[in-house]
C-alpha cells in the first residue's frame, strides 16, 4: 500500500511539474559514499554516443535498491543542472536540447547519486552513494527525425490489438498510423497489419499490408491512398516483405508460404519458416506483377535495393541434400541456411542480370537475412543466426556489417552493438548512414526493443535504447517493436483517411 | 395508505428487488461473474485509466471495469449489481408520479438484469444508464428559480410538489449545450436518455440539442480511430464489438417511454386505491421472474463452473460435481478427466463417466477466449509448460474487446517462471502488482524470481520443472500419444502424464502402447 501511495505521490508531483512547465532541480547530496562503479541505470546510457537531436535520455535507478536518484549534468562550457524525482531522472525537452546543442561534437558529463533503500542492504539507515561519472558523447550527425514500428505482442498464432505507430525521435510524441480494429469487419477472424515500408525514407510513397479481414495492400502513391491485391495466379501469395525501388514506382516483394512451429523445450520457443518463397516486382503505376525469381527448390526472401537502384539484394537458401526434400520441413528446418545474393537491375528494360553471391553465410554454418545497404553504398548490414530466416526468435542472432568495396571483406566489429545471448535482428541505416538501428530482445529475451548505434568511419559505438519520457515504459510495455523503420518525415495521412480505402 | 406507509412499502419493494438480484447472481449465476472477471485486467495505472476514459463513454466503462474486478468474489459482484439495478429503479421512480403504475418503475432495471444475463454484456453499459439518470437528478437539483406561467410548457413534473420548474434566461440552454459533449464523453450515446428526459414540450431550440448530439458521433468519427457505428451505439457496452446491445437500448428507451406514460396517465394513476401500487409491483415481479428464468443460461453457467473449479484446482469439488451429475459438455469432460487424473483415478475409472474420445483429454484449441483455458490447465498440470503458455497466450489474444486477462497474466507469469524466463515473468507480475486482488500473489511470486533454490522447493513450480520435456520437438495442434510418451519418459515420476497416456491408449484402442507403458511403470 505504501508503495502505491508513494507511486501516486510521485505521479502527482510529475503531473504538477508537467503542468507548471518547470523541472524539479534537486540539490546534490551534501555527503555521500563513493560506490566506485558506474550506476546501474536503466536504460544504460553510460558512455554512449547519441545524435545531436535525440529526445531526452531519461533514466532511472532500480526501485528495488534505491529510493531516490539525483543526476548532475555538466555541459562542455561548464554549465550544470541537476535532475531527479524519486528514482527517475526526467529532463525537460527544452533544457535537454539546449544542452545537446552546446555539446555537439563533444560530450556531456553525468554524475549520479542514489539513495539506497536501507532495509534492502541490511542497514537501518539508508545512505547516498555517489557513482563514477559517465559521459554522453554528442555526435554532430543527427538521426532521422521519425521512426515507425508495429507494436504487437510477441505472439504465437492469434493476435489481439496491433498498431503501426510513428514516433518522433527528437521528442516523445508517438501517433498511430493505422490499427487493426478500425477497418476490421470480422473481429472473430481478426485483422493483421504488417510490413510498413517507405521509399527513400519519405512517406509520400509508402505501403503496409492488411490481412484476413478486409485484406489488401495499402499503397500510398505520391500521397494518394489505394488498396490493391498483389496476388496473381502465378504467385505463391500476395506480396509479403517489401522493398521500394529508391527512384522508380516499383516495389520488390517476396511471396511466401509461411508457417510456424512451436518448440516444446528449446528456449527459442517459436520458429517461423517458409515452405515456399519467391521474389516479384510490382509496378505501382500499372498494377502489374513480374516474377523476379521463382526457383521451386529454393527459398528467396527479403529483397532490398542498393541506394542507386542498380542492384537488388536478397537472401536465398542453399540447396539441401536430395534425401531431405520429401520430408516434413520441420524435421530438417535447422539445416536451412540463407546466403545473400544480388542481381543487377536495368530500370529502362526492367531486366535483371545474373545472380551474384555477395555473402556466403552457409560456408560458415550460418544463415544471413534481412540485408540493408548503407546510403553511401559502401556497407552491407544484415542479421545472422545459425539457421532459418526469422532471427528475432533466435537467441544467438546478431547483426553483421561488412564493407562491399573490399576485395576480401571482413566483418566490421559490432560487439558494441550486439548483445550476448539475445536476439538482435532487423537492422537498418539512417538516411545519413551514421546511425544503425536494430530490434533487440536483450532486455528480457521476449520483447523487441529499438536500439541505436553510432556508425562512423567503419566503427560502431555502444548501442542505446530508444529513449522514453518515462524510463519505466520499456519495463511495463508488453508489446514488441516490430520492423522499426527510419523516416525523415512523418506519415501525413490520417488513420481515417487510410480507413476510407476499405469502404 | 398514508404517505409514510407508501414510502415504506416502496422501500421494501426496492429492497426485495435488490435481494432478488443479489440472490440470483450470488446463487444462480456466480460463475458468470467469475467469467466476466477473468477477461479483464483492471490496473491502478494512470496510462491504463487514460486509455479508457479518453473515449466516449469512458467514465462509465472505467466504473464498469472497476466494479467487475470485484466479480472475483461472486457475492460481492452480486451485491454491486444489486445496488446498481436498485439505484436505476430509484432514479426512474423519481421521474414521475407513478401511483398505481409503480411497478413499471422496475421495468428498466429488469431489462438491465436481462441484459446482464449475457456473459458478454458489460457492466459499463449499466453504469452509462445510471450516470445518465444521475446527471438528470443532479440537473434537477440545481438551484433553479421557479417561475410562473411556463409551467404548462414543461413536460416534466416533479413528484414532490407537483409544481413544474423551468428556468428563465440562458442558464438552462447553456448548461444543456455543455452537457452534450460532457455526458457523451462520460456515458457514451446512452446519454441521450438525459436529454430525452430534460426535453420541454414546446421549445424548438431544444431540437438543436438533439441535432448536436447526433452530429457529435459524425464529427468524432473524423478524429477518433473508431468505426462510426460504435460511436452511435456505444463503444464498450458489450464485449463483442459488432453486437449492438439491444436490451440495453430497450432499457434506456423504456425509461423514457414509461416516464411519458406515467406522466400522461398521471391523474388516473394517482386517483385512488394505493394497493394497486403493490399489485403492479407483483405483476412486474412475476413477469420479470418469467423472463429471467427463460433467459438464464444454465448450461453456460455449468460450463463456467467447471472452468472455475479447474482454475482454482478444486479437484475434490469437481469429482463431487461430476458424481452428482455427469457432464456432457466438452469443457466439463476435460475438467472431469483432469480431476480424475489428479486423484490418480483416470485410467481405472475413465469409462464410468461420459467421454468425448481423445478430445475429452485434450480438446482442440479453438480461436476463442474461453475453451482453451481448461485445456491449458491440463497442459500446465501435465508439465507441458510451453504448450500451456502458448494456449493461455492464444486465449488471451482472442478476447474480443482487446482486454487483457488477470487469470492469463497470472498463468503466463507462472509458465515463464518455470521456464526460467524471469524478466518476462517480472513484466506480468509487475502489471499484476497494480491490481487490487492479485498484488499480494504477485509480490510473493516476484520474490521467487531468480531464486532457483526456492523454486525447486516450491510444491508446484518445483514439481513442474522436474516434469519438463528432456527432448525438444515441435508440438502439433493435436496432442499425440508420442507427445505423452516423451513427456512420461522425461520423468517417470510424472504420474499425471502416465495416467493421461494410458487413458489416451484406452480411448484410441492402442493396446500395444498401453501394455508397453504399464510394464515400464511396474
Amino acid at each position: 500500500m505504501k508503495r502505491h501511495i508513494r507511486a501516486y505521490f510521485q505521479f502527482l508531483v510529475a503531473v504538477t511539474l508537467l503542468f507548471s512547465s518547470c523541472a524539479y532541480h534537486p540539490d546534490v547530496p551534501a555527503s555521500s559514499k563513493e560506490a566506485n562503479c558506474l550506476p546501474t541505470i536503466f536504460p544504460d546510457y553510460c558512455n554512449v554516443t547519441v545524435p545531436c537531436n535525440i529526445a531526452p535520455l531519461n533514466f532511472m535507478l532500480p526501485a528495488s535498491e534505491y529510493s531516490e536518484c539525483v543526476a548532475r549534468i555538466t555541459t562542455p562550457d561548464g554549465k550544470q543542472q541537476t535532475y531527479g524525482a524519486g528514482v527517475k531522472v526526467q529532463i525537460p525537452d527544452d533544457e535537454w536540447h539546449a544542452m545537446l546543442n552546446d555539446a555537439k561534437g563533444k560530450s556531456i558529463k553525468v554524475e549520479v547519486w542514489g539513495k539506497t533503500t536501507g532495509a534492502e542492504h541490511g542497514n537501518v539507515k539508508s545512505e547516498w552513494l555517489s557513482f563514477c561519472p559517465f559521459e554522453i558523447f554528442v555526435a554532430e550527425e543527427p538521426i532521422d527525425e521519425y521512426l515507425s514500428y508495429r507494436l504487437i505482442e510477441p505472439s504465437y498464432v492469434a493476435w489481439n490489438f496491433m498498431e503501426i505507430a510513428q514516433r518522433n525521435i527528437t521528442s516523445f510524441k508517438e501517433t498511430q498510423i493505422f490499427n487493426n480494429k478500425t477497418t476490421c469487419i470480422d473481429r472473430e477472424k481478426g485483422q493483421c497489419i504488417n510490413c510498413h515500408s517507405y521509399q527513400n525514407y519519405k512517406t509520400d510513397n509508402m505501403l503496409f499490408h492488411v490481412r484476413i479481414s478486409n485484406a489488401g495492400t495499402v499503397i500510398v502513391n505520391d500521397g494518394k491512398v489505394s488498396k490493391v491485391n498483389l496476388k496473381r495466379d502465378y504467385t505463391i501469395s500476395s506480396g509479403v516483405y517489401p522493398a521500394w525501388h529508391p527512384t522508380a514506382k516499383l516495389i520488390a516483394f517476396s511471396t511466401d508460404k509461411t508457417r510456424q512451429g512451436f518448440h516444446t523445450l528449446n528456449p527459442n520457443k517459436i520458429e517461423v519458416y517458409d515452405m515456399e518463397s519467391d521474389l516479384i516486382l510490382y509496378d505501382v503505376a500499372t498494377d502489374s506483377v513480374m516474377v523476379v525469381s521463382n526457383d521451386s527448390t529454393l527459398l528467396e526472401v527479403y529483397p532490398t535495393w542498393s541506394p542507386d537502384g542498380k542492384y537488388l539484394y536478397y537472401c536465398k537458401s542453399v540447396p539441401l541434400p536430395e534425401e531431405l526434400r520429401d520430408k516434413d520441413i520441420r524435421s530438417y528446418y535447422q539445416k536451412i541456411q540463407y546466403n545473400i545474393y544480388r542481381r543487377t537491375f536495368d530500370l529502362a528494360t526492367r531486366g535483371f542480370g545474373e545472380e551474384e553471391l555477395v555473402y556466403d553465410a552457409a560456408s560458415q554454418d550460418m544463415s544471413a537475412t534481412l540485408p540493408r545497404i548503407s546510403p553511401d553504398g559502401h556497407y552491407l548490414l544484415f542479421a545472422q543466426g545459425h539457421y532459418g530466416c526469422f532471427h528475432i526468435w533466435h537467441r544467438e542472432a546478431n547483426i553483421v556489417c561488412m564493407p562491399l568495396d573490399d576485395e576480401a571483406p571482413s566483418d566490421i566489429d559490432l560487439t558494441k552493438l550486439n548483445s550476448e545471448g539475445f536476439p538482435d535482428s532487423y537492422p537498418s541505416w539512417s538516411s545519413n548512414g551514421h546511425w544503425i538501428m536494430c530490434a533487440s530482445r536483450r532486455n528480457d529475451n521476449n520483447y523487441s526493443r529499438v536500439y541505436f548505434s553510432y556508425f562512423h568511419n567503419g566503427k560502431a559505438e555502444k548501442a542505446f535504447l530508444l529513449p522514453q519520457e518515462d524510463p519505466e515504459h520499456h519495463t511495463f510495455l508488453l508489446k514488441s517493436y516490430n520492423r522499426p523503420e527510419f523516416m525523415i518525415e512523418p506519415v501525413h495521412i490520417s488513420l481515417n483517411e487510410f480507413s476510407q480505402v476499405f469502404q | 395508505m398514508s404517505i409514510n406507509t407508501l414510502k415504506m412499502t416502496r422501500g421494501i419493494c426496492t429492497l426485495l428487488f435488490g435481494v432478488a438480484v443479489l440472490l440470483f447472481f450470488g446463487r444462480v449465476y456466480p460463475h458468470h461473474l467469475h467469467y466476466q472477471e477473468q477477461f479483464q485486467l483492471f490496473i491502478f495505472d494512470s496510462t491504463y485509466v487514460w486509455e479508457i476514459i479518453k473515449l466516449p463513454g469512458g467514465v462509465a466503462d472505467l466504473l464498469g471495469r472497476f466494479c467487475t474486478q470485484f466479480f472475483l468474489f461472486a457475492w460481492v459482484g452480486a451485491l454491486i449489481i444489486s445496488v446498481l439495478l436498485s439505484a436505476v429503479q430509484l432514479l426512474t421512480l423519481r421521474l414521475a408520479s407513478w401511483g398505481r403504475l409503480y411497478g413499471l418503475s422496475f421495468v428498466p432495471s429488469c431489462l438491465l438484469w436481462l441484459f446482464l444475463l449475457d456473459e458478454n454484456a458489460l457492466l459499463g453499459g449499466v453504469w452509462a444508464v445510471l450516470l445518465s439518470l444521475l446527471a438528470g437528478w443532479a440537473f434537477d437539483h440545481l438551484p433553479w428559480t421557479p417561475t410562473q406561467g411556463t409551467q404548462a410548457a414543461c413536460l416534466r413534473k416533479t413528484s414532490q410538489d407537483g409544481c413544474p420548474r423551468t428556468l428563465g434566461g440562458w442558464t438552462r440552454p447553456i448548461l444543456l449545450i455543455i452537457a452534450v459533449p460532457l455526458l457523451y464523453w462520460i456515458a457514451g450515446p446512452v446519454c441521450i436518455l438525459f436529454f430525452l428526459l430534460q426535453a420541454p414540450k414546446r421549445l424548438s431550440w431544444y431540437y438543436g440539442l438533439f441535432i448536436l448530439l447526433a452530429l457529435l458521433p459524425v464529427l468524432l468519427s473524423f478524429y477518433l480511430p473508431i468505426p462510426a457505428d460504435k460511436l452511435w451505439f456505444g463503444i464498450h457496452y458489450h464485449r463483442y464489438p459488432t453486437v449492438i446491445p439491444v436490451l440495453l437500448w430497450v432499457a434506456v428507451l423504456s425509461i423514457f417511454v414509461l416516464t411519458l406514460i406515467a406522466r400522461a396517465l398521471h391523474r388516473w394513476a394517482n386517483a385512488s386505491n394505493n394497493y394497486m401500487t403493490l399489485l403492479s409491483f407483483v405483476v412486474v415481479a412475476i413477469g420479470m421472474a418469467f423472463f429471467v428464468s427463460k433467459k438464464t443460461n444454465f448450461k453456460a453457467e455449468k460450463v463456467m463452473q467447471y472452468d472455475f473449479m479447474a482454475r482454482h484446482q478444486q479437484w475434490n469439488r469437481i469429482l463431487d460435481t461430476v458424481n452428482a451429475e455427469k457432464p456432457n459438455n466438452p469443457i466439463g469432460v476435460t475438467v472431469q478427466n483432469l480431476a480424475l487424473g489428479m486423484h490418480g483415478l483416470l485410467p481405472d475409472h475413465l469409462f464410468e463417466y461420459n467421454q468425448n474420445g481423445i478430445l475429452g483429454l485434450f480438446p482442440d484449441v479453438e480461436r476463442d477466449a474461453t475453451s482453451p483455458l481448461p485445456t491449458a490447465e491440463v497442459f500446465y498440470q501435465l508439465g507441458m509448460i510451453n504448450v500451456a503458455q502458448r494456449t493461455v497466450f492464444e486465449a488471451q489474444e482472442a478476447i474480443l474487446d482487446f482486454q487483457k486477462s488477470a487469470r492469463c497474466y497470472k498463468r503466463l507469469a507462472q509458465t515463464n517462471l518455470i521456464n526460467g524466463d524471469y524478466e518476462v515473468a517480472r513484466k506480468y507480475l509487475m502489471a499484476l502488482q497494480k491490481t487490487l486482488f492479485y498484488s499480494d500473489w504477485a509480490n510473493e511470486t516476484l520474490s521467487l524470481l531468480g531464486n532457483e533454490e526456492a523454486i525447486a522447493k516450491h510444491p508446484e513450480y518445483g514439481r513442474l520443472r522436474q516434469f519438463a520435456y528432456k527432448d525438444d520437438f515441435y508440438f502439433s495442434d493435436h496432442t499425440t500419444s508420442q507427445m505423452l510418451q516423451s513427456l512420461f519418459l522425461s520423468n517417470t515420476d510424472n504420474r499425471l502424464a502416465y495416467e493421461y497416456l494410458l487413458a489416451y491408449c484406452l480411448l484410441t484402442g492402442d493396446r500395444e502402447t498401453y501394455y508397453q507403458f504399464t510394464s515400464i511403470k511396474q
